[in-house]
């Protein structure tokens, strides 16, 4: 390995990246967290927002990119907040009380709240809605 | 050298002044010198549910400001020879007539002389609660069990950390068992999965309470009150004791028991 593996890359790169075996990499920065967000805690940051906690109900992530929570989100989240469609929002178990794409807002329907799925889910545009789907790895495409 | 503990919650009305005289009187009833501090300026009670409210002369304000000395605010309990003492709060004034420094004297100076100086905190995330805050080593947040209530905690204890007062104990306030079994309340269990401290204590909701902070009689003192013997559990544990957790379940009364013994019971 060579000093070059941690150099910042640039697009003639990526082609080169393929050749070596190494998967795209998606150049925006992401700044992690690693505690519980608490009521009235608030993240505002223009790449992507990673949280390893819960984030509690006041609490709020404003992502110019995406977000991800390893947790419970409980608060509000809002991805692609410069006006990107096509940021994610993710959680080991998505319960916010608003969620934001770009300029779409959504929140859990009223008779939600004893029906919360156990699994991650994640929360994205298609269609032009908000959908949330059940987590699944990588790319593939969703049904 | 003692402790200096913060009693506080964010939402007002859950019960701080009620659980700093409940617990301060428990660890004078065992043996500790404990001085009770008030710092809900312009709104004092504590002084009035100790049952003290008429022997004040001196209070907080004017020993920050110099007008007197410590010892000439500090008012004796006289139930408890010289292990209790309240510093009361001024009543004419607000919450800007004392300042951060002037409670890290302050309670620094208290904790060379007691063994435990608790802090009655204002509802709140101000300057009252700055202040209250400014002197204290360890803190107790107390907190009911309903959802406004949990989401002024969790906000509290957010603004604890950050104010390099970690680990938090928590104080769930006037539980009712029966309506968590019907599932009207929230369930111990969920609260601490939010607010993610450890649990102090949890006590029942009591009508003796009512009468207890009216006449100036903490509910401690009275051994037929279970939030009584809730607390006297919470001062033991702060001492350092191991005390279970009461057995809260329900009493169902006659019928109750007539379908346990038939079997017709869950």
């Amino acid at each position: 390995m060579t000093d070059k593996t941690f150099a910042s890359e640039k697009e003639e790169d990526g082609i080169q990246r393929k050749e070596q075996g190494r998967p795209p990499v998606d150049e925006i920065q992401t700044i992690l967290i690693k505690k519980t967000m608490r009521s009235g805690q608030s993240i505002r940051y223009q790449g992507n927002v990673v949280v390893m906690g819960d984030v509690n109900p006041g609490a709020e992530i404003i992502a110019g990119g995406n977000i991800v929570v390893m947790g419970f989100l409980r608060g509000v989240a809002h991805a692609g907040a410069s006006g990107t469609e096509d940021k994610i929002v993710t959680a080991f178990r998505l319960r916010p009380t608003q969620l934001r794409i770009a300029n779409h807002i959504t929140r859990a329907p009223d008779e939600q709240s004893e029906a919360y799925p156990e699994y991650p889910e994640l929360a994205r545009i298609k269609n032009g809605v908000v959908v949330i789907e059940r987590y699944v790895p990588g790319d593939k495409p969703k049904i | 050298m003692g402790e200096v503990i913060v009693v506080t919650s964010g939402k007002g009305g859950v019960g701080k002044t009620t659980t700093t005289a409940n617990i301060g009187t428990g660890l004078a009833s065992l043996g500790k010198k404990v001085v009770l501090v008030d710092t809900d300026i312009g709104l004092r009670n504590l002084d009035v549910v100790m049952g003290l409210e008429n022997r004040i002369v001196y209070d907080l304000v004017d020993v920050a400001d110099g007008n007197c000395r410590l010892k000439q605010a500090l008012i004796k309990d006289k139930r408890f020879d010289d292990r209790l003492f309240l510093l009361p709060a001024a009543q004419t004034k607000d919450k800007n007539a004392i300042s951060e420094q002037q409670m890290i004297d302050l309670c620094n100076t208290l904790n060379e002389e007691f063994d435990y100086t608790i802090i009655d905190c204002p509802a709140g995330i101000e300057q009252g609660f700055k202040n209250a805050i400014a002197g204290a080593q360890k803190s107790l947040v107390v907190t009911t069990p309903e959802v406004s209530a949990v989401r002024d905690a969790d906000r509290i204890i957010g603004l604890l950390e950050a104010a390099d007062l970690p680990d938090p104990r928590l104080i769930i306030n006037r539980l009712r068992p029966a309506m968590v079994k019907q599932g009207d309340m929230m369930d111990i269990d969920d609260m601490i999965d939010i607010l993610a401290v450890s649990l102090l204590g949890v006590v029942p909701e009591d009508e003796k309470i009512v009468v207890s902070t009216n006449r100036g009689e903490p509910a401690v003192l009275d051994e037929m009150s279970l939030a009584g013997e809730a607390y006297r559990n919470i001062s033991r544990r702060l001492t350092g004791e191991e005390v279970p957790l009461m057995n809260l379940d329900v009493n169902d009364g006659l019928m109750g028991r007539l379908r346990k013994l038939f079997g017709f019971s869950k």
